[in-house]
């Protein structure tokens, strides 16, 4: 054999760095930038305090309206003129929501940033929110939201939502709505929403080489015209336990996959356990090699990929597992899946499983932070959860000092296979009886 | 004008064994890519043996002789990388990206599996992949509205027996009939150093690339006879448009229309992908100006254009509109068709192709920003042209392309006669 056998160890281990962070208050605004020295391409991005948690009950998907009606013309040009313009810069306007930011953002080589920033505030302080467009694009989201619907996934998701957070709440519903509640948005309440939101200046993120950027001319240009201070952002929502394990069967008739979405809640992003307890969620179901994976794809067969993991956001948190296995597998794949989740609570995680993943999670922040716009996202996490600039640096050591007995406890202290809800979405006629057989939980047909 | 889109160091060798090894370094940031590509795609499979490139792709990750069955991803996982690897009609290509220290650790992997994977490869493991594989197939073309379009479209732009007639996801009738001496075979004839290239980007230097890659790849014996895909460069014209109308379960009606154009890396489609930009990426194009905002037949998120990146017979081009409520499939399709049919006779502005030169040259830089990026490009160059320093020259052939070459492209190949034109229909509900 002409190979070599022996495996090499790791050469000297070269520390990764975050890049420089800058943070500046200029024009009654917040800068926060990290210098890429070299970098010819700069990212900026507005966040502003206005994500899907601001939505009051019933207008879910107002962020996502108000984004798109953002282009359809400004105070100074109509929506065409406006493309025109942006694109001619090489940059389309990129908007984001998650439950506790809006987010918009532009990406262009870095001598034209500041002509793409007077455009992205351009669009965001002064949007011309004629009635009629927004209305259009109001029925052209609620198309948009149907045609995703179409796929599977987004119906069982909602339906998960619904049961771990209660649909009487905002965060017990889908956080981009819903083709009805999309449906019904008034013209007043998305001007009525820009005015509470998307006035106040919030924090310009940059990332690119800021030795060829003058930060005080884009915060200029990005805070101009602003006011109206910071809102207060509320605090952690307790969300109980059910107690009580069950199945809601979501049917889509002719399925040849039934879509499956597993959870229950648990912490927010502040949670003194977020560390081990992410942690753990690599182990179970984080990353191709954790246990999931391995048992449901690679052991068995059932499905093309299977992940778990434990997602938070400022006020509320959720353990999830997600898959699609083939039609005929359903109840075994489930019945394995739980089984896994209670395996790992009860005998937490082995000593190698935890090197690969606090390795790899260690790791991923020096591979994956290399493009301006992953570190923008990076400066967006600082802000968004009040963390310091060495975040990054800290994150990495804790990651890699995490042991067994703390991630088995957070694994033991924070999955409850007991209390998930275990919804379905695929063939009901075929795949119900062999749902109740499995004993799972009591099995409910969920009624649109 | 930028004289180059590639502003850093490539230095090149060529082991005895006919591999080839590029390298660029750049010491931005502590890691590597570590890129291979093997020329072999869903193009070198005969009838029969559709989708053998790709499931082939998956037992590279099952073990090899001194990799034990699923080690591969741990080992690069555990080393805090990034991995993966795709297949298309053209090529398959491996990689990872790891904090520099693991650099040899990756070089050792890929090696073990380009030298010493038929040893290793077990009945277990074919089933089983071969049942992943089906399970691709439900998530990505069956269970998904619309999600089958691509292997509807291929056979209707190239005839049978062309490499690029069926898709690299195969059918589950060939994938059921395969055995484990067929696939045992099909690594031997190659996976071979000599129809391989090994792309390193980084935080590294050349020269411990190329001691590295001689230490680990250099043993590996070359395959003296590797054979070619089917040459699929011309592809007769059948002087009539195809057309193909598939009524099934799917929320709205949509419409793909398809071209055949020239292949990727020729002056020709340069042209072809600042013609895409023009007629469909962004809200300035005229896709979206003429469809989605103008006439509103179409929705606005799901209009566009793009070309399809392959290099060994004319590429397609393809156009897309999906139906807004209440517009039927006939005026869409003849609302994308006459959008497209202008393109040879309403010139394209300068304002036009400055938007679509703008959009690229972003495109072409946010692709360059990551060293897995870098690493990918190179290796398709170094592959199909001979030579990775040609990457260079793209992002300036893109920029140099004239209205004129555009309205000359759209008049030669994008007629009605050589259209290609799949729609989706709504079943109707009882």
């Amino acid at each position: 054999m002409t190979l070599i056998a022996t495996r090499p160890g790791p050469g000297a281990a070269r520390p990764y760095r975050f890049p420089q962070v800058v943070r500046r208050a200029v024009a009654g605004g917040q800068v926060v930038a990290a210098h890429l020295p070299g970098q010819n391409l700069a990212v900026a991005l507005l966040l502003l305090d206005a994500g899907a948690g601001r939505e009051p009950v019933g207008k879910e998907g107002l962020g996502g309206v108000l984004a798109k009606a953002l282009e359809e013309g400004t105070a100074q040009r109509d929506g065409t003129a406006y493309a025109l313009a942006i694109e001619a810069l090489g940059t389309e306007l990129v908007t984001g929501l998650d439950w506790d930011s809006f987010q918009v953002s532009v990406q262009v080589p870095v001598d034209r940033l500041n002509a793409a920033v007077e455009l992205l505030a351009e669009a965001v302080r002064t949007p011309r929110l004629d009635p009629a467009d927004v209305l259009r694009v109001r029925d052209d989201e609620a198309t948009a939201l149907r045609m995703d619907w179409a796929n599977p996934g987004p119906r069982a998701d909602a339906v998960l939502r619904a049961d771990l957070f209660g649909a009487d709440n905002r965060w017990g519903r889908p956080m981009y709505g819903d083709p009805d509640s999309v449906a019904t948005l008034e013209v007043d309440d998305v001007t009525v929403f820009h005015s509470e939101w998307f006035i106040r200046p919030g924090t310009l993120i940059v990332a690119g080489d800021l030795d060829r950027l003058d930060l005080d001319a884009l915060a200029a240009a990005a805070f101009a015209g602003t006011g109206g201070g910071p809102v207060e952002k509320g605090g952690p929502i307790e969300v109980p336990l059910s107690g009580r394990r069950k199945v809601i069967l979501v049917d889509r008739p002719g399925s040849v996959q039934s879509t499956l979405r597993l959870g229950h809640p648990a912490p927010h992003r502040a949670h003194p356990d977020h560390v081990p307890m992410s942690l753990a969620g690599t182990v179970l179901g984080g990353a191709f090699t954790s246990r999931l994976n391995h048992l449901i794809r690679e052991v068995h067969g059932y499905t093309y990929g299977i992940r778990g993991d434990f997602a938070s956001s400022r006020r509320f948190g959720r353990f999830a597992v997600s898959s699609g296995v083939q039609t005929a597998v359903t109840a075994p794949a489930l019945v394995e899946s739980v089984g896994e989740v209670s395996r790992t609570r009860l005998t937490g995680v082995t000593e190698e499983e935890l090197d690969v993943a606090r390795s790899w999670r260690a790791g991923q922040l020096s591979v994956e932070l290399q493009s301006p716009r992953a570190i923008a996202a990076a400066l967006t996490t600082l802000v968004v959860h009040d963390l310091p600039d060495d975040y990054h640096a800290r994150l990495r050591e804790s990651l890699l000092a995490a042991t067994v007995e703390e991630v088995s406890a957070a694994a033991a202290a924070h999955l409850h296979p007991d209390s998930l809800t275990l919804v379905v979405e695929g063939d009901s006629a075929v795949i119900r009886d062999e749902l109740v057989a499995a004993g799972l939980g009591e099995v409910v047909d969920h009624t649109p | 004008m930028p004289d180059s889109g590639y502003p850093w160091p490539i230095e090149t060798t060529r082991l005895d064994n006919g591999l080839r090894v590029v390298v660029s370094e750049d010491r931005t940031a502590p890691a590597v890519a570590v890129n291979l590509w093997y020329d072999v795609g869903s193009r070198h499979e005969p009838e029969g043996q559709t989708g053998f490139a790709h499931l082939f792709e998956h037992l590279m990750f099952e073990g090899s002789v001194n990799v034990a069955k699923t080690e591969h991803m741990k080992l690069i996982q555990g080393s805090g990388g990034s991995l993966n690897a795709t297949t298309n009609p053209d090529r398959t290509n491996y990689f990872e990206t790891v904090p520099a220290e693991h650099l040899e650790l990756a070089l050792w992997l890929e090696a073990d599996r380009m030298g010493g994977l038929v040893p290793a490869l077990t009945q277990e493991t074919l089933d089983n992949q071969r049942d992943v594989v089906k399970n691709e197939r439900r998530q990505r073309y069956e269970n998904v509205p619309y999600g089958d379009a691509w292997l509807r479209l291929l056979p209707l732009l190239y005839p049978p027996g062309h490499p690029y007639h069926h898709a690299t996801i195969g059918s589950m009738a060939d994938l059921n009939a395969a055995d484990l001496a067929t696939f045992q075979a099909f690594h031997t004839t190659y996976y071979a150093p000599n129809n391989a290239v090994l792309t390193v980007v980084g935080d590294t230097t050349a020269a411990e690339v190329f001691g590295l890659a001689d230490k680990y790849f250099g043993a590996i014996p070359p395959r003296a006879e590797i054979p070619a895909a089917p040459d699929g460069r011309t592809v007769p014209a059948t002087g009539r448009p195809a057309v193909e109308t598939v009524t099934t379960d799917v929320p709205a009606p949509r419409v793909y229309v398809a071209h055949r154009t020239h292949p990727y890396g020729t002056t020709g489609y340069d042209v072809t992908t600042v013609l895409a930009t023009v007629l469909g990426t962004g809200r300035g194009s005229r896709l979206y100006q003429r469809l989605a905002d103008g006439e509103r037949i179409a929705q606005p998120d799901l209009v566009g254009a793009y070309g399809v990146d392959l290099a060994y017979a004319p590429a397609p081009l393809i156009a897309t509109a999906t139906a807004r409520p209440g517009v039927d499939a006939e005026r869409l399709r003849a609302g994308l068709a006459e959008v497209i049919d202008e393109l040879a006779t309403v010139p394209v502005t300068a304002a036009e192709l400055d938007r679509a030169k703008a959009l690229l040259s972003t495109q072409w830089w946010r692709h360059m920003s990551t060293v897995d990026g870098r690493a990918d490009v190179l290796g398709r160059y170094a592959t199909q042209f001979g030579d990775p320093a040609k990457i260079a020259e793209r992002l300036p052939a893109w920029l140099a392309v004239t209205a004129e070459q555009i309205a000359e492209q759209a008049a030669e190949l994008l007629g009605a006669a050589d259209r290609v034109t799949l729609t989706y229909q709504p079943e109707e509900k009882a």
